[in-house]
Order: C-alpha cells, then structure tokens, then sequence
C-alpha cells in the first residue's frame, strides 16, 4: 500500500476548477499580499511594545493606530479573502457543479480589498472605531458588507444547485461561514456605529461581535477547508463522523454567547461574563469532536494536511485554554495581560492561519492544473510559519505570566514591569520576523505559480492519490 | 442536512438567539440606567463632560489609547487595583452613561486611568506633567509630538507652553494643539464621582447560629 504519486491530474482537475481559477486565485492572492502587510505592521508593532519612541514621530502609525491596522489586515485582508476562497471553492467541489455568480465574485472581490484599503487609510487617519475586530471607519463598514455579500452569493448558490441531496460537514462549515457574517456584521454595525446603546452595553456588543466573528465566521471558514482535505489526504473515512453534526450545531447556537469573555469584573452585568463561562464549558464538545474527527490529518501525507495537522491541535487547545482563562480565578492573571494577546494569536495564527495555509497548498494546484513553482520555497514558508507561531505564543504567553504576576503586586511598577517583560517581548519580535519571512517567501512562491499558470506551463501537476480512497468528491 | 431553508433559518436563529440574549438582554438592563439623583448634593451623577473634555475622549480613541490603558477599575480584592489607588471601588455601568463611546481597554501596559482625574486634582503639576509626558515620552511610554506645535518665542512666553526639563531650542516655545489640550482636559476630568449604591459591597452574610427554624 504505498501513496506513490500517480498522474492523476485530469483527475484531480476538473471544470469546476477552471471555471473557478480566475476569481478564487484574486482572492487568495489579495489574501496573501494582506498578511504580508499585516506582518509588517505586527513587527512594528511589537518592535513599540519594548521600544516605546520607535516611529512616534508619525501620527498614522502611533501605536494604538498600528495595533488597529494590523489586527484589520490580518482579519479583513488576510482571513477573510482566504476564507473566501476556501468556502467557495469546497462548496464548488463537493456541490459537484461549476460554480455559480463568479463575476459577482470578482467584483465583490475588488470593492472588499479596495474598501479593506480604504478602511486601512482611514484607521491611520484616525477614524477607527475602537473597538476590537470591528476597528474599520463606520463609513466603509456598509461597502464591505455589500461586497462579501456579493462573494457569497456564489457560496450559496452551490449550496442550493448542489448534485446530491446529502451534504458533508466541509459543506455546512463553509455555508455556516458564508452566510452568518453579513447577519453578524449588519448587527454590529447598528448597535455600535448607527444607533449605539448606550454605555458599557457597547461593550457587551463589540464582545458578542469579536466572539461571533472568530466561532461563527472565521473557525467554519477553517473547518471547511479541514474536513475537505483531511479525509482526502489521509484516504480515510471521518471517525466519529457521526458527531460533526452535533458538534457543527454546538458552535453555531454557543460560539457568540461567549461574547463576555474578556469582560470578567468588569461594569457589566455579572451574568454577562458568565454566559461565556457556561457556553465556553459546553463548547469543549466541538473541540474535542474536531479534534476526534481530524486527528487522521497525522495519517495524512503531503504539505498542505502537515498545516492542517498543526491548525487542529492549536484550535482544540484555543478552546481549552480559552475556558480556563473564563473563569474568575485564573481570569485574574490573564486578564489585561499577554497572555490574553498570546491565547488570541494562537487561535489567529496558530490555528486559523495554519489551516487557512494547508487549505491553500491544496486548492492551487488544483486551480491552476500546475505544481507549486518551488518545493524549497514551501518548505520554507512551512518551517518559519512552524517556527515563528511557536516561538511567538511562547514569548507573549512568558511575558503575560511574568506581567500578570507583577500587576497583582500593588508595589511593582509600570516601569519594572516593563523592564522584566523586554526580554520575551524580543522573542516575540523575532518571531514575528521570522513570520514575516515565511510569509513573503509564500507570496513569491504564489506569484510564481500563478504567473506559470497565466503563461501555460506544459508540466502538469502529479498528484498523490493514496491508494485505499474509497470515494472522492 | 439536506433541507436548505432549514439550515439556513437554523443558522439565523443561532445568530439571532445570541444577539437577543447578550445584546438585547444587555441593552434593556443598561441602556435605561438613569443617573443617580443625590438629595445631599442636589445633582445628580455622573455628570456629562464639559464640552472640552467631551472632544478629548475623541481623540483618546482615535489615537488607540485603549490599546495599552484600560478605564475599568475591578472591585476591591479581586486584583490590585484599589492597592494601586486607581479607584476606592470599582467601575460601574452607571459610570458610563453620559460617555459616547467608553473606552474600556482591554490591556494594561500602562495603569488604569480610570480616576485619573482624581489622582492629578491632589497634584498642582499634573496637567503640565501630562503634556509633557505626551510630548516627549518616556522610557516606557510612546511620544506623541505630533499633538504638539514649535511656534517662534515674540514677546511673552504663552501660558500654554510647555516648561521642559531639557529647555527647548532657544527662541522657540512648545505649544499644545488644540487635540492635545482636549485631550488633557478629558484625562483631567476621568474620576469616578460618586458612591452609587450598587457600587458598595455586599453585606457580609450573618454567622448562621441559630438552629434552622422553619423547615
């Protein structure tokens, strides 16, 4: 039984793929460029942490602006034009029909990232809104509705014109992420920008944005590319399956009551905070059902389900860890600490990121019929993105320890503190370099690949089947 | 999952149940909150900003402050923050009704400032101390320069111009704009203005001595 790579291509290939090649490869290369500029602005923003006067001369990049900007590029430029990609293209395959509206996708596609930049200059003009995951000008806010819109659309259509009656888990993760954003979206937009509830139920509502946007948008997004991939690479049928549903529900109806999380003590109704206690506890069924469902991602060969592997093991421990940390005990450590921070990037980079990341390393070959222009690049972008998330959760979880002990200490002050965090703030800094690094040899590796496939490279791609698949969507 | 409208509507009623629970829920309890009337005092609390300090909370959040300072005291005894004078009690709802956009913060690299406006009242320095923290930084906190203007020294030195420990070129004086003079009356004025009463603490429950009575 050996996964010796077979020339499968016409079989991997199919009009599905073609059909979608122009408008999912814009998406995925917006998505790509959108993280480069994410990481430059997360390096400068980590280099300001422990030297405060880096760049202070310019009021666009002052830090709260930075951190602003680069949370906006990481979520609304890089998640989201991958996500994107990933759902449409999961549902284009497993729909079994070309998809759909790809002209509103190209458009919509072109007004998110012009809008996405738009956001971005008006965030370093000072127009953000302040509040986190939500920071874009209130005025570009109904143009990117409207544009995801239109890019969804697509999604949906494969749903409904899809072949067979049943559908897969990839299928319902990536509807979930398609269809409740612009609900998610529209209703922030009104409780916080056009008619805003007074006070701290602000609070309340950018907390039930910021948790609706990562359990009911970007994780199904994720998933949908998991459940795809896993089952393919590893030529094994699901285990557990039989639970996903269950688990899929779990996350829909419980994702956003855990809204409150970060607003433990604070002026808010105490039953706030503990709804993200409550949900939070419930939600480790999801967590631990992906986990069961995905771990054959280790029986996986090749280097996208290698992403995967990792992705899925960070997201299990992000919803451990994020339970823990909801309670009001260990909360009084981790609370207005790093280790917040740390638990946060673990979720967006180490688990979100890395399966957005195998998801890619899979569909382009696909899209375009060509390999990747270069093995040595992509195992490259895989070691420092590997290297740079690890090295990055661990210096920030080290520095928010060290810094939350020292704020329970009523005698130690700001300037201590800021003495014993520099050190792992460095760490953190150099990770997010060698992040950086990755990431650009992925955009060049991109660039090459999709310009081969433009100019029509005569190598076809060879693609690993392995040899016990028993069906194949 | 075969049945499409089905799914779908699941999918909204999730969205749905969670935004009329949490939102929703928090609004009615919140959004009503009235102000404190005080007979003693014959005000009510929390009063509105002046009109200055209304304009700085703008520009503390368009400059991302709430990125490295929170506004939210925690109740005595959970943490140090009555330990660190940043509050006798902690922060609220009530605190923020009259705030347009509360900038809670959800991180502390610098302390809470809450109150601070209470802790500056006790020190005569404490505006010209602020402008000058904002203007030239400090080994741990970021410079601002920007919010501030070098105008030429004709005649008598402004009553708004900084008095700097390194002195500034000569002939040349450091002017606030008009962001950074906002900005400071809104950081002046943060105070924590009276005791409601949900802010006390609860009564310590009775030692239970007595046999139970009533069954």
């Amino acid at each position: 039984m050996s996964n010796s790579p077979t020339n499968a291509a016409s079989a991997e290939v199919t009009t599905i793929d073609t059909t979608a090649r122009g408008p999912l490869l814009l998406l995925v290369g917006a998505a790509l460029v959108w993280l480069v500029i994410s990481g430059i602005l997360a390096l400068i923003a980590s280099i300001q942490l422990h030297s405060p006067h880096f760049l202070a001369d310019c009021s666009w990049l002052t830090h709260g602006r930075t951190q602003a900007l680069r949370e906006t590029a990481f979520i609304y430029g890089w998640a989201a034009n991958a996500g994107l990609a990933v759902a449409l293209w999961v549902l284009g395959r497993l729909g079994g029909n070309p998809l759909r509206a790809l002209n509103w996708v190209v458009v919509g596609g072109v007004f998110w990232n012009l809008g996405l930049a738009g956001g971005m200059a008006g965030i370093a003009g000072g127009y953000m809104t302040s509040f986190s995951f939500f920071q874009l000008p209130a005025g570009i806010q109904p143009l990117m509705l409207l544009a995801y819109a239109a890019i969804a659309l697509s999604g949906i259509l494969a749903w409904g014109g899809r072949r067979t009656d049943g559908t897969y888990a990839a299928q319902w993760f990536a509807a979930a992420g398609l269809f409740v954003f612009p609900w998610l979206f529209s209703s922030a937009q009104l409780v916080l920008l056009w008619a805003p509830v007074r006070g701290t139920a602000q609070a309340v509502a950018a907390g039930w944005f910021a948790q609706g946007a990562w359990t009911l948008w970007l994780a199904p997004l994720a998933l949908a590319g998991a459940y795809y991939i896993v089952p393919k690479s590893a030529g094994r049928v699901v285990p557990g399956y039989e639970f996903a549903p269950l688990s899929f529900w779990t996350l829909v109806f419980l994702g956003a009551w855990t809204g409150g999380r970060h607003l433990i003590g604070g002026p808010v109704p105490a039953w706030v905070p503990t709804m993200a206690v409550a949900a939070g506890s419930m939600l480790i069924f999801h967590y631990a059902v992906t986990l069961a469902n995905l771990r054959i991602a280790s029986a996986g060969t090749g280097t996208a389900v290698r992403y995967i592997r990792f992705g899925v093991w960070a997201y299990f421990m992000v919803g451990v860890v994020e339970l823990i940390a909801c309670f009001r005990g260990p909360a009084l450590s981790v609370q207005f600490t790093f280790l917040a921070t740390a638990l946060e990037q673990l979720g967006l980079y180490g688990a979100l990121s890395m399966m957005f990341f195998g998801a890619i390393y899979y569909m382009v070959p696909r899209l375009t019929g060509n390999p990747w222009s270069s093995a040595a690049l992509a195992s490259g972008h895989r070691i420092g993105v590997i290297l740079g998330v690890s090295l990055l959760v661990l210096s920030l979880a080290a520095a928010g320890w060290i810094q939350g002990q020292a704020l329970l200490d009523p005698q130690v002050s700001f300037a201590q503190i800021a003495e014993r965090i520099r050190t792992p703030l460095l760490g953190a800094t150099a990770a997010q370099l060698l992040l950086l690094a990755a990431n650009l040899i992925l955009l060049v590796n991109f660039c090459k690949t999709a310009c081969a496939c433009a100019k029509s490279a005569s190598q076809p791609a060879l693609f690993r089947q392995p040899a016990s698949l028993e069906a194949s969507a | 999952m075969k049945n499409g409208p089905v799914f779908f509507f699941g999918l909204l009623a999730a969205a749905g149940i969670s935004w009329g629970g949490l939102v929703l829920g928090s609004h009615g309890q919140l959004s009503s909150l009235p102000p404190y009337y005080d007979e003693i005092q014959s005000q009510n609390f929390p009063a509105r900003m002046n009109g200055l300090a209304a304009r700085g909370q703008y520009v503390y959040s368009d400059l991302g402050c709430a990125a490295c300072h929170t506004q939210q005291v925690r109740r005595p005894g959970y943490g140090s923050d009555k330990e660190r004078g940043w509050g006798e009690r902690q922060s609220v709802a009530r605190d923020y009704i009259y705030q347009p956009r509360p900038q809670l913060g959800a991180s502390r690299l610098g302390p809470d400032l809450a109150t601070y406006g209470a802790r500056a009242e006790k020190n005569p320095e404490a505006a010209a101390q602020l402008h000058a923290l904002l203007y030239a930084g400090s080994a741990t906190h970021p410079a601002y320069p920007f919010l501030y203007n070098e105008e030429p020294l004709v005649g008598q030195v402004s009553n708004k111009a900084l008095k700097l420990s390194s002195g500034g070129r000569p002939g040349m004086q450091i002017v606030p704009t008009e962001r950074a003079q906002t900005l400071a009356a809104y950081l002046l004025t943060l105070n924590h203005s009276f005791d409601f009463p949900e802010a006390k603490p609860l009564p310590a429950p009775a030692a239970k001595k007595q046999e139970p009575s009533k069954k």
